[in-house]
């Protein structure tokens, strides 16, 4: 039994040691872009819904002509599970795999810590959604295409101020998340600039009982309360803010912008607006083709969440998708070197709109769009696109 | 006698066997042809040369004092926090910093260091000392929290640590440190493996393995000496010990605050492979980790325990990573999807703990001599039958 055994798992091993060391031998010229994203961990079901937007764009637009000679794009995965420990073996595993440019990830931290990897490699690198600024900062291949943290507080700070007439805002984050309190942080900063009172809270990790932040915040007086959380954080705070009949203003960031919030919030009394980059129901056509194309696999639609509502995140790993191929355009080449030469004069129009990098590298936009969640139908309804100058 | 020539052949073996390594790590970072295979290689070999001084170290404790401890990760993050706090080039604390006005510690050892012995030199020295650092920082808190729980024994004693380490994280995190830990955000920029290289003759590689050996070797020579045969006493029978005149509590602590340092050495490496650290991985779950290679390994084995980090690693991080893939031998598989690569990884670890408990090794030890004994005498037993 136990010789069995041994030569059962020696087989696997060898096994897998041929399947890695396994190269595509094809004739056709193909170019190699990377998804470097969360499938697992925290934010797998964010990663997730951005490699969909991937995926498709990949789908109406399989190829790329560059310099005269047709390429097909393939797309290479790599998941980073979440954590900063892995990132490393799963940026090697994209630059192993010959990839000529990076997209992702959900996630600044991961992104951070894969930054020096794909640097050396000589390998540029598109962020999708993350937000932080230290992405971007202090090298020259990462690029990224959505807004940044300080702007979003800052959104927010004003919403709270113009909109909701706030004194007092409550800040509840988790504690040893950087994007939470980067975005705290943000906002404090914003907030108090405008003279609101701000009170910052964290709560440890894998904590699920809210009740007393909430009743903290009731206490305090808060007209508004700012939770930029991870979405399973979001959905307890939403039950329970109900329960207790807390129906103070709740704002968050991009996070929020999920059907996993809708579903939470369905059939409660609760004010909910969110931040975010793309707004359902902007661009009819482009919609319906993506829901066709979620609903005709099963596979996407677990994916997406199990229902066909487009998350902004998929939107936007659509436009970094074309925002890679523009890039090569541009060049002239598929190689990496020559498109990260490429990427700070490539400009795109996407479904999110115009898309152009700074001195940075990242990109320039002003307006983020502010959504609410309609507890009764479970949609989210367009409240404004608020500017910050 | 016998025993004596016995142990000579098998440590010049050793030797020989360490300095061709050392080659082939060198040529792996220069020479070689940076394919698929060597990208992949490299990467799992900095980390499992890391792991492995992190799974010797728990070793000495659960494996050869017997102390059933669970704060490696805490003292792990201990080591690679103060490795990145002292390392941070003076340029980027504005940066780094960017929540906390760039920070209360504005040196770095690494710079300080290259402006008197060149690039490579104060890379190089600049970063061990602040290893040395990180390993010292674990070690002293580790003596001042053994005080009360090394008082506590078997599952108390593990369930003392465990919160330890996660009251540390927390504390980590706390904004009111951030001026020195940067609280819930990352650091990052620090002197990293990327910077071990003389003009383009690149030692990234080598250089945890080197640090890695160092450190393993001291912890045999410490379990071979007059102390490691007082903690395998203690690990045996405590009353015995007690009795054959060893000092349990300064035994016990010794081994403790020994383990602690090689973790925060481990941990300082960690943080170099990583270029960037935050407190949030750090959690109980690598503990557990450490935790199964070591049992793996085999509990009291250090070559066992040497050989189960490379294999977990490696399965973890790259052999095993087509199984997410979809694609098997340019077949398409659906149920190969990501998160597949979990669930048979844990089958595979259910199936080595449940018949093969003893781990790889035992608590038994490589030993070449010993290889090629067993190897002659399956031939000689081959040949009887034939």
């Amino acid at each position: 039994m136990k010789k069995v055994l041994a030569v059962v798992l020696a087989l696997a091993m060898i096994f897998s040691f041929a399947a890695c060391g396994e190269e595509k031998a094809s004739a056709e010229n193909v170019v190699k872009i990377g998804v470097y994203e969360p499938q697992s961990g925290d934010n797998g079901a964010g990663g997730k819904q951005e490699i969909l937007g991937m995926q498709y764009a990949n789908s109406v637009k399989p190829t790329v002509t560059v310099g005269g000679t047709e390429y097909k794009v393939e797309l290479v995965y790599a998941d980073n599970e979440s954590s900063n420990d892995k990132a490393v073996s799963a940026a090697t595993q994209l630059i192993g795999a010959g990839c000529s440019v990076v997209l992702g990830s959900y996630g600044s931290g991961v992104s951070i810590a894969a930054s020096d990897t794909f640097g050396e490699a000589g390998i540029p690198a598109i962020g999708v959604t993350c937000t932080n600024p230290q992405v971007t900062e202090g090298n020259d291949h990462y690029f990224r295409i959505c807004f940044l943290d300080p702007f979003q507080g800052t959104v927010h700070a004003n919403l709270a101020k113009e909109k909701f007439g706030a004194k007092t805002a409550y800040c509840l984050g988790q504690l040893g998340n950087d994007y939470d309190q980067g975005l705290i942080n943000y906002f404090s900063e914003a907030a108090k600039a405008l003279g609101l009172t701000v009170i910052p809270e964290s709560f440890p990790e894998g904590n699920s009982d809210f009740t007393s932040y909430l009743t903290n915040a009731k206490n305090a007086g808060a007209d508004v309360i700012f939770a930029p959380c991870s979405t399973s954080y979001a959905q307890l705070i939403i039950e329970q803010a109900a329960a207790q009949g807390i129906n103070t203003p709740l704002l968050a960031s991009d996070t929020w912008d999920s059907n996993v919030i809708l579903a939470a919030a369905n059939g409660k009394d609760l004010d909910i607006e969110v931040s975010t980059f793309y707004q359902e129901g902007a661009n009819a056509e482009f919609e319906a083709s993506f829901k066709e194309w979620i609903n005709a696999d099963s596979t996407n639609l677990a994916n997406n969440g199990g229902n066909d509502t487009l998350a902004a995140v998929s939107v936007m790993g659509y436009d970094a998708y074309f925002v890679a191929l523009a890039a090569m355009e541009n060049a002239g080449s598929v190689e990496a070197a020559d498109i990260l030469a490429a990427l700070p004069t490539t400009t795109f129009t996407g479904i999110t709109g115009a898309i152009q990098f700074d001195a940075i590298g990242d990109a320039v936009r002003d307006s983020a769009v502010i959504k609410k969640a309609n507890t009764t139908t479970e949609s989210w309804e367009f409240v404004a696109t608020q500017t910050v100058k | 006698m016998l025993n004596e020539k016995k142990n000579k052949t098998n440590l010049y073996i050793a030797l020989g066997l360490l300095v061709i390594l050392y080659v082939f790590l060198i040529l792996l970072d220069n020479v070689l042809p940076q394919n698929n295979f060597v990208l992949m290689l490299v990467p799992v070999l900095k980390k499992s040369a890391i792991y492995s001084v992190v799974c010797v170290s728990m070793n000495l404790l659960n494996g050869f004092t017997g102390l059933f401890s669970l704060g490696q990760a805490g003292f792990m993050m201990l080591g690679g926090y103060a490795y990145a706090i002292f390392s941070i080039p003076h340029e980027q604390h504005a940066a780094v910093y960017q929540y906390f006005d760039g920070g209360a510690i504005q040196f770095s050892i690494p710079e300080a260091l290259q402006n008197v012995l060149g690039d490579f030199g104060g890379a190089f020295v600049g970063s061990i000392i602040c290893i040395i650092i990180g390993g010292l920082v674990a070690a002293g808190v580790a003596a001042l929290i053994g005080i009360p729980v090394l008082r506590l024994k078997s599952d108390y004693l593990a369930i003392a640590t465990l919160g330890f380490a996660e009251i540390l994280r927390a504390v980590f995190q706390w904004d009111g440190l951030g001026r020195v830990t940067n609280g819930s955000n990352l650091l990052r920029k620090y002197t990293s493996f990327s910077a071990m290289k003389i003009g383009n003759f690149k030692i990234g590689t080598l250089f945890p393995f080197l640090i890695a050996t160092i450190c393993v070797i001291i912890i045999v020579l410490l379990i071979n000496s007059s102390y490691g045969r007082a903690f395998k006493a203690i690990r045996d029978d405590e009353i015995a010990a007690e009795a054959m005149g060893i000092n349990l509590f300064k035994h016990k602590m010794l081994a403790f605050v020994i383990s602690s340092f090689f973790s925060g050495v481990g941990g300082a490496l960690l943080a170099m492979y990583q270029t960037t650290i935050q407190a949030a991985p750090f959690k109980s779950a690598m503990t557990y980790e450490i935790l199964l290679i070591v049992v793996i390994g085999g509990i009291g084995s250090i070559s066992g325990s040497c050989i189960a980090a490379f294999l977990y690693i490696a399965c973890n991080e790259w052999w095993l990573r087509f199984l997410d893939s979809g694609q098997f031998f340019g077949l398409s598989v659906p149920f190969f999807r990501d998160g597949f690569r979990k669930v048979v990884f844990s089958i595979v670890i259910m199936v080595i703990v449940l018949f093969f408990s003893r781990g790889i090794m035992g608590d038994k030890e490589l030993s070449f001599t010993g290889l090629i004994n067993k190897i002659k005498a399956r031939k000689e037993k081959k040949g009887e039958v034939a």
